[in-house]
C-alpha cells in the first residue's frame, strides 16, 4: 500500500516576505490575520488590506517579555512563574526602496518632497510647492480627470500626491495611512500632501487626466482631495510621530508548508539606517547595494479569544500529508 | 533517490516546453523538448548542440532529521555554435538565450515529487526542492561556446523508497 504520510523534518525556507497593513490610529484598530481564512493567499496578491514589501533579509525576531519565578520556603525555591514584561522586536532589511519601506524603515514621519513652486526659497523638507490641482468627479483609484491645463503639468513618470488640503487640523492626519501627528496648527496647506501615503505613478498622461501604474492605495479620490507631483522623500532623525503599523512576515516551506508571523501593532524603534551589501563579496570596495535597515517594537493586543495581551501570534500551516 | 531526478529532469522539460517549444532534440526517432539525462541515453561522443544535458555527478545524505534528506549535484550542461545563417556570430546571444532559459526553467524552484516507474506515474507525498544555479565561466573550443551550471536538488525519502 503506498505511504499516505510522511514525517516533515524542519521547515527549509528560501527568503522571508513582509506584509505591512495600517493600524487606524484614531480607532486604535490593527488589522488581523486570521491563518484559518486567509491562510492560503497568492503571496504575489495578498488580501486587503495588506500591502507587500516584498522580500526581505535578516529577518530576526527578539522575544524580549522577561519572567520572574517567585519564590517561597526556606531556602527558597520557584513555586511559579509570572510574565514582569510583555516586549518582542523584530528586525530585517528591505531589499527595495520605496514609499513604504522607506518610512516603515526610519523613525518618525516619512514626507513626499513636493515639487516646488518656482522661485521658491529652499527648505529641508523640500520648498514651498507648485500649486495643488482638483481632480474632476469621475475620478478613480487608477484615473485621475483633470481639465487639458491641469493634465500638462504631469509627465508619464511622474510621481503624485493625493490628499485633502490642511485647514488647521490637529491629530492624527493623512488618508488611508496615518502619516503624521499634528500636535499645534501649522501654516503650510500642502502639509498633508507632504506626509500622505496615498502616492501612486502615472504611466500615462492625455488630455482629459492622468492613468497610475498601480491603484492608488487610498482608492478614488475623496471630496476635497488635491494632487500635487512629488520629485523624491525625506524623512527625519528626529521628531516625536511614532508610526505603527500590522505586520505579516511569511515563510513558505519547501513542502508546501508555511510559517506566519503575525504582529498587530508594530512601531519602528530606530532612526533611519542602512546596510551596505558589496555586489561581489571578494571586491569589498566595488559597487554595493544600499538595504534599508529596520527595527520594530511590538506592542500588545488584547486577544478576545481569553482576554490575554499578546504581541504576536506565530502559525504553522503543515505541509500536506505531513504528520503533525 | 531516483524519483527525485526523474521529478526534477520532467519538471524541466515541461517547463522548457512552454518557455521555448522550438528547442527540441529528434532522439531516438522522436522529436522532444530539448533537454536530456545524459545517464538515460547511450553515450555522446560529443553532447548535442543547443541542447540541455543533465548530469548527476555527486549525492549528499543527512539521516539525522525525521525524513532522510537527500542532496544531488546536478550538473547542466549546453553549448552552441550560434546559427549557419548568421554564420555562428550569433553564438553569444544563443548561449545567453540558453542561460536565461534556464533560469527560466529553475523557477519556482520546487515540483511535486512523482514515481515514473508507475503508469501513469504517481504523486508521492513530498516535494523536491532546488538551490539557486551556480553557472561557471563560458568554455571556448573554436567556434563553439559551452557552460556548465551547478544545481543542488533537495529531497526527502519517503517510506518506501
Amino acid at each position: 500500500m503506498a505511504a499516505s504520510w510522511f514525517a516533515a523534518p524542519a521547515p527549509v525556507t528560501r527568503r522571508v516576505r513582509a506584509y505591512f497593513a495600517p493600524v487606524n490610529r484614531t480607532a486604535e484598530a490593527p488589522v488581523l490575520f486570521d491563518p484559518s481564512e486567509q491562510g492560503g493567499f497568492s503571496l504575489d496578491a495578498p488580501p486587503a488590506p495588506w500591502i507587500s514589501l516584498g522580500w526581505i533579509q535578516d529577518f530576526v525576531r527578539k522575544p524580549t517579555s522577561r519572567s520572574t519565578p517567585l519564590m517561597t520556603g526556606i531556602p527558597a525555591a520557584p513555586l511559579e512563574q509570572v510574565r514582569e514584561t510583555l516586549q518582542a522586536q523584530v528586525s530585517l532589511q528591505f531589499l527595495s526602496w520605496t514609499k513604504l519601506t522607506m518610512a516603515l524603515a526610519t523613525g518618525s514621519q516619512h514626507m513626499n518632497v513636493l515639487a516646488p513652486a518656482s522661485g521658491a526659497s529652499p527648505a529641508a523638507d523640500g520648498a514651498q510647492a507648485a500649486p495643488a490641482v482638483v481632480p474632476q468627479s469621475g475620478s478613480t483609484s487608477t484615473a485621475i480627470l483633470l481639465t487639458s491645463s491641469d493634465a500638462a503639468k504631469f509627465n508619464a513618470g511622474s510621481i503624485i500626491a493625493l490628499d485633502v488640503d490642511y485647514t488647521g487640523q490637529t491629530g492624527f492626519v493623512g488618508t488611508p495611512v496615518t502619516g503624521a501627528y499634528v500636535r499645534q496648527t501649522l501654516t503650510d496647506v500642502d502639509y498633508i500632501r507632504r506626509v500622505t501615503f496615498n502616492v501612486g505613478l502615472v504611466a500615462q498622461v492625455n488630455a482629459t487626466g492622468l492613468t497610475m501604474a498601480e491603484p492608488l492605495p487610498g482608492g478614488a479620490p475623496a471630496a476635497g482631495a488635491k494632487l500635487q507631483a512629488v520629485v523624491g522623500f525625506v524623512d527625519r532623525e528626529g521628531g516625536s510621530f511614532y508610526q505603527e503599523w500590522s505586520a505579516l512576515f511569511v515563510m513558505q516551506g519547501s513542502q508546501g508548508e508555511r510559517i506566519f508571523f503575525h504582529y498587530p501593532r508594530l512601531q519602528p524603534m530606530t532612526g533611519a539606517e542602512e546596510a551596505m551589501t558589496p555586489l561581489n563579496a571578494k571586491n569589498q570596495n566595488g559597487p554595493s547595494r544600499v538595504l534599508l535597515k529596520a527595527q520594530f517594537l511590538g506592542l500588545p493586543v488584547i486577544d478576545p479569544l481569553d482576554g490575554e495581551r499578546v504581541v504576536c501570534y506565530r502559525s504553522l500551516l503543515p505541509a500536506a500529508n505531513a504528520l503533525v | 533517490m531516483q524519483n527525485a531526478k526523474d521529478s526534477f529532469y520532467v519538471a524541466l522539460r515541461t517547463r522548457l516546453a512552454t518557455i521555448n517549444p522550438e528547442r527540441t532534440i529528434l532522439l531516438r526517432g522522436t522529436l522532444r523538448p530539448g533537454i536530456l539525462v545524459e545517464e538515460a541515453e547511450a553515450p555522446f561522443s560529443q553532447f548535442p548542440n543547443d541542447v540541455f544535458v543533465l548530469r548527476w555527478p555527486g549525492t549528499a545524505v543527512d539521516t539525522d532529521l525525521a525524513s532522510t534528506m537527500v542532496a544531488e549535484q546536478c550538473e547542466v550542461i549546453y553549448q552552441t555554435c550560434g546559427t549557419q545563417s548568421f554564420g555562428g556570430l550569433d553564438r553569444g546571444r544563443a548561449l545567453s538565450e540558453m542561460d536565461e532559459e534556464l533560469l527560466a526553467m529553475l523557477q519556482p524552484f520546487y515540483t511535486q515529487k512523482l514515481n515514473y516507474t508507475a503508469t501513469p506515474p504517481a504523486a508521492m507525498m513530498t516535494h523536491v526542492f532546488w538551490d539557486d544555479p551556480i553557472f561557471a565561466p563560458v568554455v571556448t573550443q573554436r567556434d563553439r561556446l559551452s557552460r556548465s551550471v551547478m544545481v543542488l536538488v533537495y529531497s526527502y525519502e519517503e517510506q518506501g523508497e
